[in-house]
């Protein structure tokens, strides 16, 4: 079977339209990147996050009202995984200041309803944690139990024989927990994966990706310049920011927009920009490759001959792998599970662009300089 | 034929090697099944012999006998550790990150903190969290900028500066140290399965715990300081009383009404005795005493640890051991016999001598006379005259030095020591000295971290992710596979091999080195399998070209891959690159996707110009028909 096969079509003719169409979307994405923004995840905002699955069906729009006013600040919830699930973030990494005695308030009542009459007292206290003395060590078990089954974590504060003190952390997710459970007795939930991450590793992930990135593209720079000329190098990293600039265009855009679609930049929605880098220099080699080839072959032809040559017979090669790879993240999109859609989401659209700016973007661009150098290109 | 022996003896070698490598995994799963059955007998037994434990104990008795069962059974160790390993998202668990508070750990050093000390010591704690600066550093300049001299909270009056700021640093770098060993301790004691602890830069931990099921577990880790203890180790004589008094209750507790002795072929009278001897002495058989040695010293092999711990916890047992004395094991194990370690145990006086809190200070160091490891302690003066007190009392008697319920060392007393500095003797050899250093340290200095990162997948993500990974992967096979065939008819049917071929190389590699596999890693996969059929779309086009031209099929094979190498090689290179720099700057789930994303772009090239190359040129010898589409 064969698709594609000797076409002989103008691409560098037509590059104005293109340049129209390159121009249109990168504008939108830049304009909507401005206004709107683009969302970070708290692996780069820092903040919590906890995923939890129902036994039934919840509506969000309730969670959000038992969760908005708990002196948390901004609590975001979504779903997660169909309508059992949610995900609940916060910004804060640990419970503020003021809110610090109502929560232990809250930890005492209950103590308090199921064992009436045992005394306890406060011995020590940490931003993250509460330990409590008891005089009757027996109920220690069934006291930590208890709190276990409200929502918080509570342990032994010692393995010893004698001991008689419990300590219970508190934190943002036991204390979402809670008002959870108090507030939605009869569906229980599980935590699927909680997340907690301090500003300073936020801030951390955030050079490392910059650093990562820069990297990644003054390494395809001098290995490109190095194997082709630098002017072919150029138009690859063009082509780069190109497709990058405008999948970010596209999560500011669709942020948001489709529901079940997290849109945000997590550490592996920057694995997947990385990525598309790889992939989409791939496609621009292979098509360099042959403009190559064909300038050494054909030394006295036009160098724009060259180049619509170089791209027609490399269309059957580049619309398959497009396709192959575009088929398989598709799958991943719809069977890979929530924690890797944002992920699929960005391979998906860079593919799509990345073969695009493969064929419209890095070949004029080429041509572009060679003209205005008034130099034409030898191998 | 001839010259394509070595490829594809090579080709063979490779697949054969795969599937050796793969072999561990398979085994694995299915010893899982069998273990947890057999898990599952031994929770119903436990329910009904010990029916009042609490769930705490239950659950650490249930994942003990897993231990055992594990320890038991060399064939079951050797899957377990050359299996794949998956990552914290695919099995659950937790990845934490933690960090010095170096701020609190000044703040504790100190000598006489006053309010503007604490003042000028919280600016800079919050100036070195916007700034990427050491707390000791901005501190010394506020200090310097108050006029107020390092040596006024730290050091001596004749160190300088510099000298303070180096070693306040020094301090910082042993919390560190200290806290991993107590966190280490822990872990050890709660029996997490392949925990890592692993130190970073000058300041972090970082702590992974899979399989975490309840998040209760991994809090005890975090909580609490270390508690350092100095405990009495009773004599061999009193041990042994104690010692017979349990294996009596013990062989009492556990004869079956049923219990005759079997009188068969004398052949079988060695396993028999030692049988007899396990039922007569069910705690002697597996609390070995050494008969030399003049203490009453018990080893225990690591996979008979449960069984014991079990039998201690039967009131029964309890009752008839003394309210004032416990049996506390080693940390470290003593020896190793046939793979297993032994464990030293011990009897101790419940109640401690004194705790960690009177340690000034502690150095491992080599005795200039014996040229022996030793360590020197130092107590302050409370401590010194308890402690002169207690060795006067105890002379020729051990003491155990115990860190949250472990032995480290148990030095026998030889003289009274009435100034608070002790030596410590009989030290096997430096490391052990080193660690005991720490330990003491550990008791009596604070190490306090925050977890600054941390990140809990439950079980049922991990399981979800899994399955949902492992049918992406085949949905994802299954479509180009049909594609390539749809479009390139027969030779698509030879890259779908060569597909097919270079998962299972990727596979094979990552069980090789046990890699580890995450769900980006999956993905990577994933992403491979689409982009693997490039090298074979490319050769496929260009041989299709050349067809074209006239050229022969012999000759069409050699040019089409000739002429297709460098595309093949410079797009791949690029794509390598990212790769790799994926892997310096990502951490756990982003390195298994650059890890399996490099190892599938090596092992499809493998498929691509070798595998399919020897299936081309082997048809197109033999004459046969190859059909392009």
């Amino acid at each position: 079977m064969r698709i594609f096969q000797n076409t002989n079509f103008d691409f560098l003719g037509k590059r104005k339209i293109a340049y129209i169409f390159s121009g249109l979307f990168l504008s939108i994405g830049l304009l909507s990147l401005l206004f709107r923004g683009i969302e970070f995840g708290i692996d780069f905002k820092g903040g919590s996050e906890i995923a939890l699955e129902f036994e039934k069906p919840i509506q969000i729009s309730e969670i959000r009202d038992y969760l908005s006013d708990l002196g948390l600040g901004n609590v975001e919830v979504k779903t997660f995984g169909g309508e059992t699930g949610i995900l609940v973030r916060s910004e804060l990494q640990e419970i503020p200041a003021e809110l610090f005695p109502k929560v232990i308030e809250t930890l005492e009542q209950i103590i308090n309803k199921n064992y009436p009459d045992a005394s306890f007292n406060l011995v020590d206290s940490t931003k993250a944690s509460v330990t409590y003395q008891v005089s009757e060590k027996e109920k220690l078990e069934s006291i930590i139990r208890t709190l276990f089954q409200n929502g918080f974590q509570a342990t032994k504060f010692s393995q010893e024989e004698d001991n008689d003190k419990f300590i219970v952390r508190v934190g943002i997710s036991d204390w979402i927990q809670e008002n959870l459970l108090a507030n939605m007795p009869d569906n229980k939930f599980q935590v699927l994966k909680e997340d907690n991450v301090g500003p300073k590793i936020g801030k951390e992930l955030k050079r490392d990706a910059v650093v990562a990135v820069l990297l990644a593209l003054v390494v395809i720079l001098v290995y490109l310049g190095f194997r082709f000329k630098f002017v072919f190098a150029l138009g690859a990293v063009a082509a780069l920011f190109h497709d990058v600039l405008i999948t970010l265009g596209v999560f500011s855009i669709l942020y948001n927009v489709i529901p079940g679609l997290n849109l945000e930049i997590s550490i592996s929605v920057v694995a997947a920009f990385l990525t598309l880098v790889g992939y989409s220099i791939n496609d621009t080699v292979i098509v360099f490759d042959r403009i190559r080839e064909n300038i050494k072959i054909h030394k006295t032809a036009p160098l724009e001959d060259n180049i619509n040559k170089a791209i027609n017979k490399t269309i059957p090669r580049t619309i398959i792998t497009s396709l192959t790879t575009l088929v398989v993240v598709t799958v991943l999109l719809f069977f890979g599970g929530e924690v890797l859609r944002a992920f699929a989401f960005t391979l998906f659209f860079g593919i799509l662009i990345g073969t695009y700016s493969s064929m419209f973007v890095a070949s004029p661009f080429v041509l572009e300089y060679a003209k205005r150098i008034k130099k034409g290109i030898q191998f | 034929m001839k010259e394509f022996r070595f490829r594809i003896i090579l080709i063979l070698g490779a697949v054969a090697l795969s599937l050796y490598l793969l072999y561990p995994t398979y085994a694995d799963s299915q010893n899982t099944k069998l273990i947890n059955s057999k898990l599952e007998q031994f929770r119903d037994s436990l329910r009904t012999t010990n029916p009042e434990l609490s769930e705490d104990r239950f659950e650490r008795l249930v994942s003990m006998r897993e231990d055992e069962i594990y320890a038991s059974n060399p064939d079951f160790r050797d899957a377990r550790e050359k299996r794949i390993k998956l990552g914290l998202d695919l099995q659950g668990g937790m990845y934490l990150v933690m960090e010095v508070n170096t701020a609190k750990l000044l703040e504790k050093l100190a000598k006489d903190p006053d309010q503007k000390f604490l003042e000028i010591l919280n600016e800079a704690e919050q100036q070195a969290k916007i700034e990427e600066v050491n707390v000791v550093s901005i501190l010394a300049q506020k200090l310097q900028q108050n006029n107020i001299r390092l040596s006024r909270y730290f050091g001596s009056i004749r160190q300088d500066d510099s000298e303070i700021i180096s070693s306040l640093e020094d301090q910082e770098s042993d919390a560190v140290t200290r806290a991993i060993e107590i966190i280490r301790n822990r872990v050890d004691q709660y029996g997490v399965s392949e925990p890592s602890i692993q130190r970073q830069g000058a300041r972090r931990i970082i702590v992974e715990l899979p399989g975490i099921s309840k998040e209760e577990d991994a809090k005890r880790l975090l909580q609490g300081s270390a508690l350092l203890e100095f405990k009495i180790v009773r004599e061999a004589d009193f041990t042994i009383q104690v010692m017979n008094a349990v294996d009596n209750k013990l062989a009492e507790l556990l004869k079956s009404p049923s219990d005759t002795v079997n009188v068969g072929d004398t052949t079988a009278v060695e396993d028999m005795t030692e049988e007899q001897f396990a039922r007569e002495h069910p705690f002697f058989s597996i609390a070995m005493i050494n008969p030399q040695s003049p203490f009453a010293d018990a080893f225990v092999r690591q996979s008979d640890r449960p069984k014991l711990e079990a039998y201690f916890a039967r009131p029964e047992i309890q009752n008839v051991i003394p309210d004032n004395v416990l049996f506390a094991f080693w940390a470290k194990p003593e020896a190793t016999q046939d793979g297993e370690e032994i464990y030293r145990m011990i009897l101790v006086n419940k109640k401690a001598e004194l705790t960690g809190g009177v340690i000034v200070d502690a150095q491992s160091n080599i005795d200039p006379q014996t040229s022996a490891p030793i360590v020197n302690m130092q107590m302050n003066s409370e401590g010194a005259r308890e402690w002169a007190r207690i060795t006067g009392a105890n002379i020729d008697k051990r003491c155990a030095i115990i860190l949250d319920g472990v032995v480290y060392s148990a030095p026998t007393i030889r003289n009274k020591i009435p100034s608070g500095n002790s030596v410590i003797e009989g030290i096997g050899d430096l490391t052990e000295a080193k660690l005991l250093e720490i330990v003491l340290k550990a008791g009596a200095l604070p190490a306090p971290v925050d977890i600054i990162e941390e990140r809990t997948v439950g079980p049922s993500l991990g399981q979800d992710s899994i399955n949902q990974g492992f049918n992406s992967t085949l949905i994802g096979l299954f479509l180009v596979a049909i594609f390539m065939i749809f479009y390139y008819s027969k030779t698509g049917v030879i890259a779908d091999i060569a597909l097919f071929f270079t998962v299972l190389f990727i596979m094979g590699i990552l069980a090789g080195f046990s890699a580890t596999l995450t769900l980006p890693g999956i993905a990577g996969i994933i992403l491979t399998i689409g982009m693997a059929v490039d090298a074979n779309v490319i050769i496929y086009e260009r041989i299709r070209e050349e067809l074209s031209t006239g050229k022969t099929i012999r000759a069409a094979i050699q040019s089409g891959y000739s002429n297709s190498y460098s595309a093949i090689f410079d797009s791949n290179i690029t794509t390598f690159f990212t790769g790799v720099i994926l892997y310096q700057f990502g951490s756990g789930p982003v390195q298994g996707f650059a890890l399996t994303l490099m190892i599938g772009i090596a092992c499809s090239l493998f498929a691509a110009l070798v595998v399919t190359r020897v299936v081309l040129d082997m048809m197109a010898a033999k004459g046969m028909k190859v059909n392009i589409g």
